[in-house]
């Protein structure tokens, strides 16, 4: 099915929104429910590669829309992320390889988001020990945290999304 | 396999293509694509506002009778005495009308009042701003001034269709002019707002405080705006003057904290401020400059 | 040892057992060194090594103090600190913009096919345009009030030929900047509450201006806000010369640190001001304040460490003055309407002091400067245009001037203390009188028949000054002179810091008076002294030169009865009314009373009586001598008094260097100054309540 990314699209998107909403709460503190990373593992364990670039393109612009980052920067890193994983499958092969994929991926979108961020703000010219290291250490934490605890749930949702889409499963063997 | 790995380098390349082209590619489609992303979690932002009023509405609605009689007592009350100030606000008015029809003054700044609700507070760290549901199509022009009350809560910054985004008077983006309470001679301070630190709440600085200032005695000082720049109108309050007011490394002036009113992050709504006739700064802001030459 | 040689690690040839043995000593010897090098640093040079090793890690930095505020008497401040708000381009993050207006610029210049292409001109003209867009913005939301932007009057794009100076970004200044300091961001807008300098703009004006950009402006961007204190002077050019300006210095006003203890210490420092003339160079001690500094720890790389201490800078402290702002004002807007008839303002001085305390009212010299343009940068040909129309030179104290007639006081009070001639003599006066085979004229051909002391007063006449002089005799005439002080320096002592009142300054020296008698003539190698030269000076002419602050003294000491004033610029309440060297005038009663009379008539009935005041009496004597400037002859209206004629409070004197074309004439044109100044004076104290005192400082 060509449009089975869009679908799965909608059926993340409340999840991004519910965790945009949370990070509203939590900005009073200075961080962020970050699970944009976690979001495109599992898709990119079944659909096809240019589904799964779609669709991590448009999860990376929704997170940046309305936040300072350079135009594009998380879209394109999870893009090349997306490119990545789909042309190394077997990483995805099983429940606890998926896991481990959506804690790095979200871990290292994280990064790259927070950088980009530091840097269109200018903090990384000064002080990066005072500010921005901790604050880093705390964002990385905490998107760990989240990509463990809702990684389950949010998958279940897209592969049954992806069940009736008639997308066909990821192949076991290599 | 071999199929997979080829399709694999073909996708780098495209991937990098589409890198390059991207970097290239003129700001407003850059912009464009933002937009697009910002209108299609528009109607969600508005969802969920809408769904907390409903919410609030539903509290409201499930209080008990002897509650409301209580809040209908007070109510009464209040407006009372609500009632008898808006007579001697109306007289002052009049006073004031003639007063300036004597002096021949034109009001400096006209404003329309646009009430909104606040739909969201934008969440990257060190960024300090909220979400109005109120846009473009209900006549609000990104650098108008947001006010609640007597206070100030911060600046237009971007405006969408229906959506708009406020910087708030600790944004970065954010700068305006002040004076000090205590400070006799009237001397304008400047405040900016502050990257915040990390688990640390969100404050303003303000900078260019003259050496000889001293704060008044068991009360931090309030900072007021001055109504010079033309944004602000005169006399709201943007916060307090932290105590700890240091001098800066140069030695010429001093400069302090602010500590913004505590409802600045609890906001439900506020009142966006329009100016009739724009300021300079909302033309450069709106990128009217070029036709303005 | 044969289990290792069991193992073969060991060498077993004697060769290469020889070779180990070497690299053993060679390591050995160079461990014990470095060792033993150890031992000594540690042990036998720790004490100086720390404290080396302290002072390369420390430094100081100093920083400037705001420097002290000058008042007049009743406490207006004449000189204050303000903050100056700058715009500046980062020029590293404009890099893009001035690329992109690059590439158009040479598209634009290959489309035209000039043939050969000047990369650099284009370069420039491509910073030079950003620039110039970027200020353009600026004044754009500096300009824009909103009733400017309701009339849609607001100015936006500036071009080369009718926009003001300040508006364009001048291709040189850019150049420089980018050769000298191309690290540091371009100043686009220097002073931002006081864009053009000699535009005169009201100070809330100007912070208007400033809020407007703070508001307005884009925060983001290329284009920053900067702050810092200049000094400021509220009125301009009033009382300029007096009050001096400030110019940049590295050396800084003095510091609490023990210097002896922290010599070795690396020392930074912000450029500081000092006063460059006038009250702000000779009070400058008292003024300046004392430095902040910090002692900061230092990175290897150089960056500040941690801030170990620090003080924090004082402001100096307050200068109060004796001046009074509304009479200073009067003198110098009734001086500003003496012109030539181009159209100049002549060269000319006003001074007014306090007859009893001899504190001085008003001290104005024209041609004059804006202190505020002097306060930062100055520009070439802002002090070229000082330069050129001497504007430096505070006339009434610097400049030297044959008194002329306005000595006729003293030659008439040498002639009654020698007994040549008393109060009610009269003498007969023709039209002119000879001297060693020469006519001196009198001014007027027609001659004043006889004439008394009184009338030679009221009316100036010379013949009689010539035959009192001559009567006199030049060293008793000269002797007179000195008596009263006209070789005297004034305002020359300087303060010391523990003694701020001290009354005299450092005011560049009157140097130079001459008061002449015979011996001056010879040490000049003029030859003899001849009968001719006492006629001159008699009516002060000749040799004669002093200052009009000399000349307000004698005005003021007449007035008072006694021969010396000593002026003072500083205000104290408290100040006796003692002057230095002062004795009574050594006239009796009758002749005291006559003098007065005569100056009183000379505003009633002679050669003031243009610049009388209804119901106020006041006394005067006129004065035009001649000199010679550039070689030619020109002349000089003078005209001192004291007012009231009945109860002298105030003396003042008021010089006009005349130009070649106009008639010059004390009364008519030095006149007027003086009258303004007195109703400026009268206006503050009522006449009926003139009093002798001193009035209550109002601070």
């Amino acid at each position: 099915m060509s449009w089975s990314w869009l679908i799965i699209l909608l059926a993340t998107y409340p999840w991004l929104f519910a965790a945009d909403l949370l990070s509203d709460w939590t900005a009073h503190w200075g961080f962020n429910v970050f699970i944009s990373g976690a979001a495109i593992v599992v898709p990119c364990s079944r659909l096809r590669r240019w589904q799964a670039v779609l669709f991590s393109g448009c999860v990376g612009f929704l997170f940046e829309a309305r936040r300072p980052i350079p135009d594009g920067t998380l879209a394109l890193a999870l893009i090349a992320i997306a490119i990545f994983l789909t042309s190394n499958k077997p990483l995805l092969r099983n429940a606890p390889r998926l896991l481990r994929a959506s804690l790095i991926v979200n871990f290292t979108a994280t990064t790259i988001w927070f950088c980009a961020t530091a840097f269109t703000l200018g903090q990384l010219s000064f002080n990066p020990l005072g500010a921005f290291l901790p604050q880093l250490l705390l964002q990385l934490i905490t998107s760990a945290l989240v990509s463990l605890i809702l990684f389950w749930p949010l998958s279940l949702i897209q592969n049954s999304a992806m069940d009736y889409m008639n997308t066909p499963p990821a192949n076991e063997t290599p | 396999m071999d199929k997979n790995r080829q399709g694999a380098k073909a996708s780098y390349v495209a991937f990098f293509v589409f890198v390059a082209l991207w970097i290239l590619a003129p700001s407003f489609v850059r912009m464009g694509t933002r937009e697009a992303f910002v209108e299609f979690q528009a109607p969600a932002l508005h969802l969920v506002a809408k769904g907390r009023d409903l919410a609030r509405f539903w509290e409201l609605k499930s209080k008990s009778s002897e509650e409301l009689a209580a809040a209908s007592r007070d109510l009464a009350r209040i407006n009372a005495a609500l009632e008898l100030k808006v007579r001697t606000l109306e007289d002052i008015r009049q006073e004031n009308i003639r007063l300036r029809e004597l002096a021949r003054y034109t009001a400096p700044r006209e404003f329309l009042t646009i009430v909104a609700r606040v739909a969201s507070r934008d969440s990257s760290s060190w960024w300090h701003r909220i979400i109005l549901r109120k846009g473009r199509s209900d006549g609000i022009r990104p650098g108008c001034p947001v006010v609640f009350s007597d206070r100030v809560i911060g600046k237009v910054s971007l405006v969408h269709l229906n959506t708009c985004e406020v910087d708030l008077v600790t944004s970065p983006n954010f700068r305006c002019t002040a004076y000090l309470e205590g400070d006799e001679q009237g001397r304008i301070v400047l405040v900016s707002g502050l990257p915040a630190n990390s688990l640390g709440t969100a404050r303003a600085k303000i900078a260019v405080i003259p050496t000889d200032y001293v704060a008044p005695a068991g009360q931090s000082a309030k900072v007021v705006t001055t109504g010079m720049g033309g944004v602000f109108p005169a006399g709201l309050t943007i916060g307090t003057l932290d105590s700890n007011i240091r001098t800066t490394q140069e030695g010429n002036f001093k400069e302090g904290t602010l500590q913004p009113s505590r409802n600045l992050f609890s906001l439900q709504e506020v009142s966006v401020l329009v100016p009739i006739h724009p300021a300079a700064g909302e033309i450069l802001l709106e990128k009217r400059y070029e036709d303005f030459q | 040892m044969r289990d290792l040689n069991d193992l073969k690690v060991l060498p077993s040839t004697r060769i290469e057992r020889l070779r180990l043995i070497l690299v053993f000593w060679i390591f050995s010897s160079g461990f014990i060194y470095v060792a033993a090098g150890l031992l000594v640093r540690q042990w036998l040079q720790s004490g100086d090594l720390k404290e080396q090793s302290d002072s390369q890690s420390r430094r100081i930095i100093l920083k400037p103090p705001a420097r002290g505020r000058i008042h007049d008497r009743n406490g207006y401040v004449l000189v204050d600190n303000r903050v100056r708000w700058s715009v500046k381009a980062d020029l590293s993050e404009l890099q893009p913009e001035f690329q992109t207006e690059y590439r158009k610029l040479l598209a634009a210049e290959r489309a035209r096919e000039t043939g050969q292409i000047d990369r650099e001109k284009i370069q420039d003209s491509a910073r030079l345009n950003v620039l110039q867009r970027w200020l353009d913005k600026v004044w754009f939301v500096i300009d824009a009030t909103s009733r400017n932007i309701k009339k849609n009057k607001i100015p936006v794009k500036s071009n080369p030929v009718d926009s003001p100076s300040e508006r364009l970004v001048k291709i040189d200044d850019l150049r420089k900047h980018l050769r000298e300091r191309r690290a540091l961001p371009y100043t686009l807008v220097s002073d931002l509450a006081f864009p053009v300098a000699d535009q005169s703009i009201t100070t809330e004006e100007g912070v208007r201006a400033v809020a407007r950009f703070v508001e307005q402006f884009p925060v983001d961007g290329p284009i920053r806000l900067d702050s810092d204190i200049i000094r400021t002077y509220p009125y301009g050019t009033l009382a300029a010369h007096v009050l001096g300006y400030v110019k940049d210095t590295d050396e800084l006003p003095p510091n609490t640190l023990n210097d002896e203890k922290n010599e070795l210490l690396q020392k930074l420092h912000y450029t500081g001001k000092k006063g460059a003339a006038g009250i702000e160079e000779s009070y400058n001690e008292i003024l300046c304040g004392l430095s902040g500094w910090e002692l900061w720890t230092k990175t290897s790389a150089g960056y500040n460490k941690e801030l170990l201490r620090k003080s924090d800078p004082t402001q100096g402290s307050f200068v109060v003055l004796s001046l009074d702002i509304e009479i200073q004002r009067a003198a110098e807007k009734a001086l500003a309407q003496i012109k030539d008839s181009q159209g100049k303002v002549l060269p000319a001085a006003a001074v007014m002091l306090d007859v009893n305390t001899g504190e001085i009212l008003a001290l104005a010299s024209q041609p004059t400067f804006n202190p505020n343009r002097l306060a930062d940068r100055v520009t070439r040909t802002y002090f070229d245009e000082i330069e050129t129309s001497g504007g430096w030179l505070n006339r009434a104290i610097q400049g030297l001037y044959p008194p002329g007639s306005t000595f006729k006081v003293i030659t008439a009070i040498a002639g009654m203390r020698n007994k040549v001639i008393d109060w009610d003599d009269i003498l007969e006066c023709g039209p002119s009188y000879r001297v060693g085979g020469r006519d001196f004229p009198e001014h007027d051909p027609a001659g004043y028949g006889q004439v008394d002391l009184e009338k030679m007063l009221a009316v100036s006449c010379n013949v009689w000054n010539y035959q009192v002089g001559l009567g006199v005799g030049i060293e008793p005439l000269a002797a007179e002179a000195r008596r009263f002080g006209l070789d005297t320096p004034l305002l020359q002592m300087p303060p010391s810091a523990d003694n701020k009142n001290t009354t005299e300054l450092p005011f560049p020296a009157n140097r130079g008076l001459v008061v002449p008698d015979t011996a001056y003539k010879l040490r000049i190698g003029a030859g003899p002294w001849t009968g001719g030269d006492t006629a001159n000076t008699a009516i002060g002419q000749g040799f004669l030169l002093t200052t009009p602050l000399h000349m307000a003294c004698v005005a003021a000491s007449v007035a008072r009865g006694e021969t010396r004033t000593t002026p003072t610029i500083i205000h104290d309440p408290g100040r006796d009314a003692r002057h230095q060297g002062a004795e009574s005038i050594g006239l009796n009663g009758l002749q005291l009373a006559a003098l007065r009379s005569g100056l009183n008539r000379c505003v009633e009935e002679g050669t003031a009586r243009s610049v009388m005041i209804p119901g106020l009496a006041f006394a005067a004597k006129t004065g035009t001598s001649e000199y010679f400037q550039k070689g030619q002859k020109a002349h000089l209206a003078w005209i001192i008094g004291y007012a009231s004629a009945d109860n002298p409070a105030v003396a003042f004197c008021v010089l006009v260097e005349g130009q070649l074309d106009t008639s010059t004439w004390g009364g008519k044109t030095a006149g007027p100054v003086a009258r303004d100044m007195i109703l400026a004076w009268a206006k503050k104290t009522p006449v009926s309540e003139v009093k002798p005192e001193v009035e209550e400082p109002a601070r």
